[in-house]
């Protein structure tokens, strides 16, 4: 029996830096305000709607064919604008772009603010995307207390020193299916 | 590291918009920006680079910044653009050609390191690979703006396509640079993401994370030594202090010795190695000689 390839995204919502008039006297550190939670009322069905409309208008009638099944978000969380997407794996690119051209959260009425969808991880399971949020969600909670602090905590092991790959999203060393051609 | 080589910035840029905008590359993982004023025409009389100053609190951290100017190339014949000042005030110079005839000048004679075009617009010429490689092969590099396209309406995204796969049809992917010209934070994207993108469009992965790191890399080093070195060539990187290069005055390189003087090194040691056999062999004999004497 043959499995169904899938690629899971483990997406970003990033929100712009805060304008550079309160960046000198405010006291929120910067990274904070990027992964600001999202406040709109974003639902996974709404998402949904949004990127294959986005991608009818990259990619025409056959990229809205191709995700056309396949598509679904796995896990939205809000608070931490993270979102887990599901697609087919011959058709992972055309979702990729079309949430590189999304400029602002989707939302039924169109009030969302503007932002950009970064995919931080591909992956081919979604166990380790969900590990990989978790390992992001830590390493970004203790760089945003020594930012607020500016002492260094010693108590957690230092992540952020790891120099981040910040193009090795693909990162298949450590992925076992990423590369399972069709067996 | 991975380098922006295209924030534009004009006089109506506050400084607040900019800093947004260089926190986020910051943040997106960009080590390098090059701030970039476009000049339609020669800027008149001795000033400085227009860029302002940035001063941002200790705690936002902003990537390295170079200054560039692009230069909007019409008609080759009126280019009254003088280079020499020019390079002395920005640290990268390009050039955006408008027509066909200023385009194959730019290919092929003009002497800075980046063509860059508005690939959003029907540019009224195709790219030929015999100009395009003739480019590539001199060391100037093609730039792909990518938030050209994130800014335009359907017809200029589909321009802007056309363009550059004909641009990587022309190259074959060779010296092509990437780079945001985001006009404001947004229309910056992450170098996974812009990577991914063109990849849709014809460039393949490696290709793209060179766009993003060697290519641009190599076109600041290069400018770099083009100013402080001499003749372009050869670059001083750092100087041993007096008493030392006094003692060890027998040919020791310092610490950021080029490749060539490496390789000299290397030959020397080749040599006296070589020297030394020679020696050794003439010594046995010598000595032999004086023994079959001795008998």
């Amino acid at each position: 029996m043959v499995r169904v390839k899938e690629r899971y995204l483990l997406v970003n919502i990033i929100y712009p830096p805060a304008d550079g008039s309160r960046v000198g006297n405010s006291t929120t550190p910067n990274l904070v305000v990027q992964h600001q939670p999202t406040t709109e009322n974003l639902t996974p069905g709404i998402l949904v709607r949004a990127l294959k409309s986005q991608v009818a208008s990259l990619f025409g009638d056959y990229g809205a064919g191709c995700l056309e099944s396949d598509l679904s978000v796995k896990y939205l969380s809000l608070a931490t604008s993270t979102v887990i997407i599901r697609c087919s794996r011959d058709h992972y690119q055309m979702l990729w772009s079309a949430l590189t051209f999304m400029d602002r959260v989707p939302t039924k009425d169109g009030s969302g603010r503007p932002c950009i969808f970064r995919v931080v991880r591909v992956s081919g399971t979604i166990r380790k995307a969900e590990e990989e949020a978790i390992r992001q969600a830590k390493q970004r909670l203790n760089e945003a207390k020594e930012a607020t602090s500016q002492i260094p905590s010693s108590l957690e092991p230092k992540e952020s020193s790891r120099p981040e790959a910040v193009l090795d999203v693909m990162r298949d060393s450590d992925d076992e299916s990423m590369h399972d051609v069709d067996d | 590291m991975l380098y922006d080589l295209n924030v534009p910035w004009s006089p109506s840029t506050t400084d607040s918009q900019l800093l947004q905008t260089l926190t986020l590359s910051a943040s997106l993982g960009y080590g390098a920006v090059a701030l970039n004023t476009t000049l339609t025409q020669a800027p008149s009389g001795q000033q400085g680079v227009p860029f302002p100053k940035l001063s941002p609190d200790s705690s936002t951290k902003l990537p390295r910044i170079l200054h560039r100017a692009t230069l909007v190339l019409d008609d080759p014949a009126a280019s009254n653009f003088s280079l020499p000042a020019l390079v002395r005030m920005y640290d990268i110079l390009a050039v955006r050609p408008l027509s066909d005839k200023a385009f194959q000048n730019a290919c092929l004679t003009f002497d800075t390191p980046i063509i860059s075009m508005d690939l959003t617009q029907n540019l009224g010429f195709y790219f030929r690979p015999k100009p395009c490689m003739a480019a590539v092969s001199r060391g100037v590099r093609f730039e792909i703006c990518y938030s050209q396209a994130l800014a335009a309406d359907a017809r200029g995204r589909a321009q802007f396509i056309a363009n550059a796969t004909g641009l990587i049809r022309a190259t074959r992917g060779r010296g092509i640079m990437v780079s945001s010209e985001a006009r404001n934070a947004l229309s910056l994207r992450a170098p996974a993401d812009v990577v991914n993108l063109l990849d849709v469009w014809g460039l393949g992965r490696e290709k793209g994370m060179e766009g993003l790191g060697s290519v641009p890399r190599s076109v600041v080093v290069n400018e770099g030594v083009k100013r402080t070195g001499f003749r372009g060539v050869v670059d001083v990187v750092q100087a041993l202090d007096a008493p030392f290069t006094k003692e060890k005055q027998d040919g020791q390189p310092g610490q950021g010795a080029n490749k060539k003087d490496k390789k000299q090194k290397r030959k020397n040691g080749e040599e006296t190695q070589k020297g030394d056999k020679h020696q050794s062999k003439k010594m046995k004999l010598v000595s032999r000689d004086a023994d079959t004497a001795k008998k």
